[in-house]
């Protein structure tokens, strides 16, 4: 093999056919992580356009046509090696945040921002926002529990009035991280409460009362835990986008699973666009889309994790955390290197 | 669903297969072409899709090979048709009979699934279904990990008007199960639903759980729960759910979205187990039955489809 290795001197400029074959496993091998299958084209499409007409090096000459087959092979290896360095340098690119991640930051700075001596500081505002059953209510607490272990005192608004039972699961979630130590103190009292008005009343004034209370008792931060929906159910949607437009939070948070496949695509795009078109006062698009996601469920699908890439390339915007369980510390930073590994590997 | 979807697809690939003069490799690769993308897109799982495509293949191959050139060129036509449906039909219908719950008896369901597909919502669903068609039906909450799971089932079952089981102390869902089905046989209920905690097969002692909630309560049917939008991941945890669980039964949640349910058609393939109903909404009777063979002659109904199943 040395001796061929030798011979492989040559180079090569790339040609739509020879990346035919390798761009179409290429794409089969994404979808098999879970990558939707229209964004996966997208991502060969942009992998060819980034490769034609560029010059590879280790091809042999082809007058040494006794080795044929090997130099078939070699050149393979050649085109797949810097197919994969170019499919790995895109999903970096799609998956690397292009605006600040630094939730805490943000924080920090609305709330030691200037006021003037009669202004009250209003409270830092997220909303959480996703269909049914992806983790919303779930990974609201975790983020709470990130908060208060950062010295943050949080209220949470029980916004969503509707489905069984969801009230008193944010309760036992407070009561719960009421009683955990933080930092050192023995419990977490005073740190988290709940804001609820129970059932069947209108989301977007509860969350209003809660920010008003929140102003008034001096929390740091409101958490706004909505009802899930279909993004194709145009009263939930009308309704959501009127909590956007009514309480303009500083964050939304779409969170989606780490489980969905193509309709990740749509969950997305839909949930943005209604958020866009329905809260904005001055007219169609004005209003107020998804700021970032949070990607629950992560340790459910092990290395299938192409949702994550499929949910940055429609938005553009970047995943601030990954849900990885179903305790309070299974909250993590999502790091880019290592979904692009996982994407890579066979 | 996704063989709703398809059908419509399918018309339009397989009218282009009426307009082709010869059907050769080319048109039928064409055709294939169409039918595995519309597959892909609905989350079918890949490896079945491509092994779908290298079926209908070599059966068309073969047929037209035996048959030489005595085959006219509508019967060639015919033979694409069919072995595409054949593939349809054979991923969507394990050819098996689920349980019927019978009068008179205590018939204890028992549902299990991944976190937050549906399964406390599909619990009441299933009792208001089976209390309209006059079994005395309840529900046992057997989810002691979820935060306010009882007060969910409780909420639920009161506006459903069931019997409802569970508590707010007692911390093991083995325990709670063996109570409820045993209190609820007593007093001569007819379908006894066991609700679940969520779990997932990475986790294994939440399956050994779930494995000793299944000898507590001997279930005659259990039934996996599985939202429409899973994607890839639903062939290896369905599996993983089979094997420890054994269902025998599938409900597809939340089929009024988007979505259109090829993950859970996979892991129908996967498990050889078919799906009895689909969920359609939040509401507590948006529920509609399922059986795969009415629902593919209805799908083979659609336009030129039709009168395949004579050949
Ligand atoms: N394994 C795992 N389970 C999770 C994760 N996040 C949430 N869950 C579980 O998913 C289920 C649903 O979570 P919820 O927080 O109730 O979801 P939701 O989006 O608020 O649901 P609705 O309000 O009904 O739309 C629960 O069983 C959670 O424990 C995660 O990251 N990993
Ligand atoms: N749109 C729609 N939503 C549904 C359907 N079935 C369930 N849901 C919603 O999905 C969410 C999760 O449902 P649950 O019944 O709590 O799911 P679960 O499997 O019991 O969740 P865990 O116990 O946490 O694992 C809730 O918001 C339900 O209202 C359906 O068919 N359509
Ligand atoms: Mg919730
Ligand atoms: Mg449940």
């Amino acid at each position: 093999l040395g001796s061929v290795l030798a011979r492989l001197t040559g180079s090569k400029v790339l040609t739509q056919e020879d990346l035919r074959p390798v761009l179409e496993d290429m794409k089969q091998h994404l979808m098999k992580k879970n990558v939707a299958k229209e964004i996966a084209e997208k991502i060969c499409e942009g992998v060819e356009e980034s490769l034609v007409g560029k010059r590879v090096g280790g091809f042999q000459s082809a007058s040494h046509a006794f080795i044929g087959v090997r130099h078939y092979l070699m050149a393979l290896i050649a085109t797949n090696a810097t197919v994969r360095q170019a499919l790995s340098t895109s999903i970096t690119r799609i998956l690397t945040p292009k605006t600040s991640t630094d939730l805490l930051l943000s924080i920090r700075s609305k709330l030691s921002s200037p006021l003037s001596s009669t202004q009250l500081r209003l409270p830092y505002t997220i909303a959480f926002v996703g269909v049914n059953g992806v983790g919303k209510s779930t990974n609201l607490s975790k983020v709470c529990f990130w908060l208060i272990q950062n010295g943050l005192r949080v209220l949470i608004a029980a916004c969503d009035t509707f489905r069984s039972g969801a009230v008193e699961q944010l309760r036992v979630h407070v009561r719960n991280l009421s009683m955990l130590g933080i930092n050192g103190a023995t419990d977490g009292k005073g740190r988290v409460e709940l804001y609820e008005r129970g059932y069947g009343k209108d989301a977007a004034g509860i969350a209003k009362e809660a920010i008003a209370f929140a102003r008034d008792n001096d929390f740091d931060i409101v958490l706004i835990d909505t009802a899930g929906r279909m993004q194709d159910n145009e009263p939930l949607m009308r309704a959501l986008a009127k909590l956007v437009s009514v309480n303009n939070p500083d964050k939304i948070i779409f969170v989606g699973e780490a489980l969905v496949g193509n309709e990740a695509v749509d969950q997305l795009s839909k949930f943005d666009r209604a958020l866009r078109d329905f809260s904005g006062l001055s007219g169609i698009g004005k209003g107020r889309g998804v700021d970032g996601m949070l990607v629950t469920k992560w340790d459910i699908v092990d290395d299938k994790v192409g949702a994550a890439l499929s949910m940055t390339y429609v938005t553009g915007q970047p995943i601030l955390f990954v849900g990885t369980g179903q305790t309070y510390t299974d909250l993590r930073q999502l790091r880019v290197a290592n979904v692009v590994q996982a994407i890579l590997s066979d | 669903m996704v063989l709703a979807d398809l059908g419509r697809r399918l018309n339009a690939a397989l009218s282009s297969l009426n307009r082709a003069p010869v059907v050769d490799e080319v048109v039928l690769d064409a055709l294939l072409k169409e039918v595995c993308a519309a597959l892909l897109e609905s989350d079918v799982n890949v490896k079945l899709v491509s092994q779908l495509r290298q079926k209908v293949k070599t059966k068309v191959k073969a047929t037209f090979e035996t048959s030489g050139d005595k085959l006219k060129e509508a019967n060639r036509k015919n033979v694409v048709q069919k072995a595409i449906f054949d593939e349809l039909v054979h991923l969507v219908d394990p050819g098996v009979e689920p349980y019927k719950p019978k009068k008179g008896h205590p018939n204890v369901i028992m549902a299990v699934g991944l976190q937050g597909n549906g399964k406390t919502t599909t619990c009441t669903k299933l009792a208001v279904h089976y209390q309209k068609r006059g079994f005395k039906s309840c529900i046992v909450c057997a989810d002691t990990f979820r935060a306010g799971a009882f007060d969910q089932t409780r909420q639920s079952a009161t506006k459903a008007k069931v019997a409802y089981f569970g508590s707010y102390t007692e911390t093991d869902p083995v325990a709670i199960a063996a109570q409820g089905v045993a209190k609820f046989k007593k007093e001569k209920f007819e379908v006894i639903i066991v609700d679940t905690s969520g779990r997932h097969k990475q986790e294994s002692e939440l399956f050994e759980e779930m494995v000793q909630i299944g000898h507590a309560v001997q279930p005659d049917m259990t039934v996996l729960v599985l939202d429409a939008s899973i994607g890839q991941a639903a062939e290896a945890q369905s599996r993983a759910f089979k094997d420890s669980a054994n269902f025998g039964a599938i409900i597809v949640t939340k089929m009024d979205g988007h979505a259109k349910g090829g993950g859970a058609i996979s892991a129908v393939a996967a498990t050889q187990t078919p799906i009895i109903f689909l969920g359609t909404g939040e509401h507590l009777t948006d529920l509609d039955r399922f059986a795969p063979q009415p629902f593919i002659s209805k799908l083979l109904g659609f336009g030129d489809v039709q009168g395949l199943m004579e050949h």
